[in-house]
């Protein structure tokens, strides 16, 4: 069976264009994916089983099982922490914040480690931003600082970019103009009509040199600035300010580096002063599928995106302490509920190593690193392809992700709901 | 040697990401590319080990010549691998130095190791699937 308009969840594009053909519970080919989407649709690596861990090895066990001595490792500890979540569903990131809740424990997303500057930027000037398909209609120049989407997001340039025509740009590759910030000449980069090599840790500099430019101040320019050429940086500001419409979009090139979330100050308070001149915009380029979804439904119940701390009772938020990193590196969580992504891999060692000494959980489809780690592993349906949910694009617009089979495996809701019937259960009224 | 770890994306790292204890995402996120330049001055061919150390962790992995990086910086995607060599510091900030981290880089002739083997070195417990 093929079905059609299928969303991809893999990055942050959210691409809703696929075909894909069902045989049974099997998924036989994909048309329009990328190569990411390709491997998330075919790919057939899933934990058969629930499993824990006796002594120096594992054994398979039940659901309801895993599930219960899940509920009751949350329950024992005094400062649990549930991480993750941005590989999964609106539905079951909702169900996870009212377990923190009732566990007063702490709740963070994997914004933590991408896009979490970007929030504390945002929050302190704002977010100047559109939706996909206005950037793909209207853009004629277009800015990729610090990111790759040839290698992380592969059809953002066909979609809405470089090479996706729009109602007033009939001609897109030859009429938009590219531009491409990085400290690596990346696949990206080779396509770009104006490629900025910026040095390592150089991004405010040359921000605030193109903020001078765009307010006339060219004479206060040096002839270098981060390894960029005064000319370069005059060249760039004459094509940002030639912009009718113009969109800059980055990634952890920026988040990641040095400044971080002063660095994406330093960006939006560029798209601000270009707005004097001509229409801009700026947008992160969100990596997990539903991590936008993730900062939202936080946002919803809680009044914060990530890093959300309920040991008092209350909603209390505090990046760079009640981010996971930090609390995992001050050996301050007793548990941990991994959903949904997978911090053994992308977490600095001495936070894999606070995971493997404490009780971890995770709740994931896949063995990955954190399975090392963990006490636990609950398989569950991959979203989008035999469980269904709500996700947010990386431009803040929701999409509902379809079930393609029924299968065997319980969706994450299904087993958050599971659980916190008996954590409620175990609290008490 | 001293050099500037970059980090990020790649499209085989994606590919594989939800296959972390198979070869080929081994053979990614152990990937380190480096300038030939630097490759000359070290005296290592494409495919040579070298050992990658930092004041938290060291790792082998596997150096291929790339020229869209400059001298004095290397490039492996995001992974186990490249991580733990990053200091948990945030600086208040909630991020780790994923991309600023200085590691020292040398030949060697040691095996690289598997995802479960980097896990078990943390206190973790190996799971073969």
């Amino acid at each position: 069976m093929k079905i059609d308009d299928v969303v991809c969840p893999f990055c942050g594009c959210l691409c809703d264009d696929l075909v894909v053909e069902v045989e049974g519970t099997r998924v036989v080919s994909v048309e329009n994916g990328c190569t990411l989407a390709n491997e998330k649709f075919m790919g057939d690596h899933r934990l058969k089983t629930p499993i824990h861990r006796e002594g120096k090895g594992w054994k398979e066990t039940t659901y309801d099982e895993a599930i219960r001595e899940t509920a009751e490792i949350l329950c024992d500890a005094d400062r649990p922490l549930l991480y993750g979540w941005s590989g999964t569903h609106g539905e079951a990131q909702s169900i996870g914040i009212h377990l923190a809740e009732i566990l007063g424990a702490l709740v963070d997303n994997t914004s933590t480690v991408c896009h979490g500057p970007s929030i504390l930027a945002i929050q302190e000037v704002g977010h100047p931003g559109c939706t996909l398909g206005q950037v793909k209609n209207r853009a004629d120049v277009v800015i990729y600082w610090g990111t790759n989407p040839i290698d992380a997001h592969p059809r953002h340039m066909s979609r809405y970019t470089t090479f996706a025509d729009g109602f007033f740009l009939k001609e897109a590759f030859r009429d938009r103009k590219l531009i491409v910030v990085d400290v690596r000449k990346s696949e990206s980069a080779n396509i770009a009509d104006e490629f900025v090599r910026i040095q390592p840790g150089g991004d405010y500099a040359v921000l605030s040199a193109l903020r001078a430019i765009v307010q006339g101040k060219r004479g206060i320019i040096p002839p270098s600035v981060a390894g960029v050429s005064r000319e370069q940086l005059f060249r760039v500001a004459d094509l940002l300010l030639s912009a009718k419409f113009g969109a800059i979009f980055f990634g952890l090139g920026l988040t990641m580096s040095r400044g971080k979330s002063k660095n994406i100050r330093n960006a939006i308070e560029l798209t601000e002063e270009l707005n004097r001149h001509t229409k801009f915009i700026i947008s992160p380029m969100r990596g997990h599928w539903n991590v936008y979804g993730s900062n939202e439904v936080f946002t919803w119940i809680t009044g914060y995106p990530y890093a959300v701390d309920f040991a008092r009772g209350i909603a209390f938020y505090n990046p760079g302490e009640t981010t996971s990193v930090d609390v995992l590196s001050r050996k301050e969580c007793d548990a941990c509920l991994v959903v949904a992504s997978d911090p053994g891999a992308h977490f600095p060692k001495a936070c894999a190593e606070h995971l493997a000494r404490i009780p971890t959980v995770q709740i994931d489809p896949h063995v990955n690193a954190t399975t090392h780690l963990s006490r636990i592993q609950i398989p569950v349906a991959v979203t989008g392809i035999d469980a269904e949910g709500t996700a947010y694009r990386m431009d803040g617009v929701p999409i509902r992700t379809r079930m393609l089979f029924r299968g065997t495996y319980p969706s994450d809701t299904a087993v958050l709901e599971q659980l916190y019937a008996i954590v409620k259960e175990i609290k008490g009224p | 040697m001293k050099f500037l770890l970059n980090t990020g994306r790649t499209i085989r790292q994606g590919s594989y990401v939800e296959r972390k204890n198979s070869v080929a995402y081994q053979e990614e996120a152990t990937s380190l590319c480096m300038n030939p330049v630097d490759m000359m001055n070290l005296e290592l061919e494409e495919g040579s080990q070298v050992r990658v150390e930092s004041d938290q962790e060291s790792v082998i992995m596997k150096v291929h010549p790339a020229l869209w990086i400059t001298q004095g910086e290397v490039f492996v995607c995001l992974g186990p691998y490249a991580n733990h060599l990053v200091k948990p510091e945030t600086h208040g900030s909630g991020m780790p130095d994923f991309k600023g981290t200085m590691v020292t880089i040398t030949p060697t002739s040691e095996p690289l190791v598997t995802v479960a083997d980097l896990m078990e070195r943390c206190g973790g417990v190996r799971y073969e699937d």
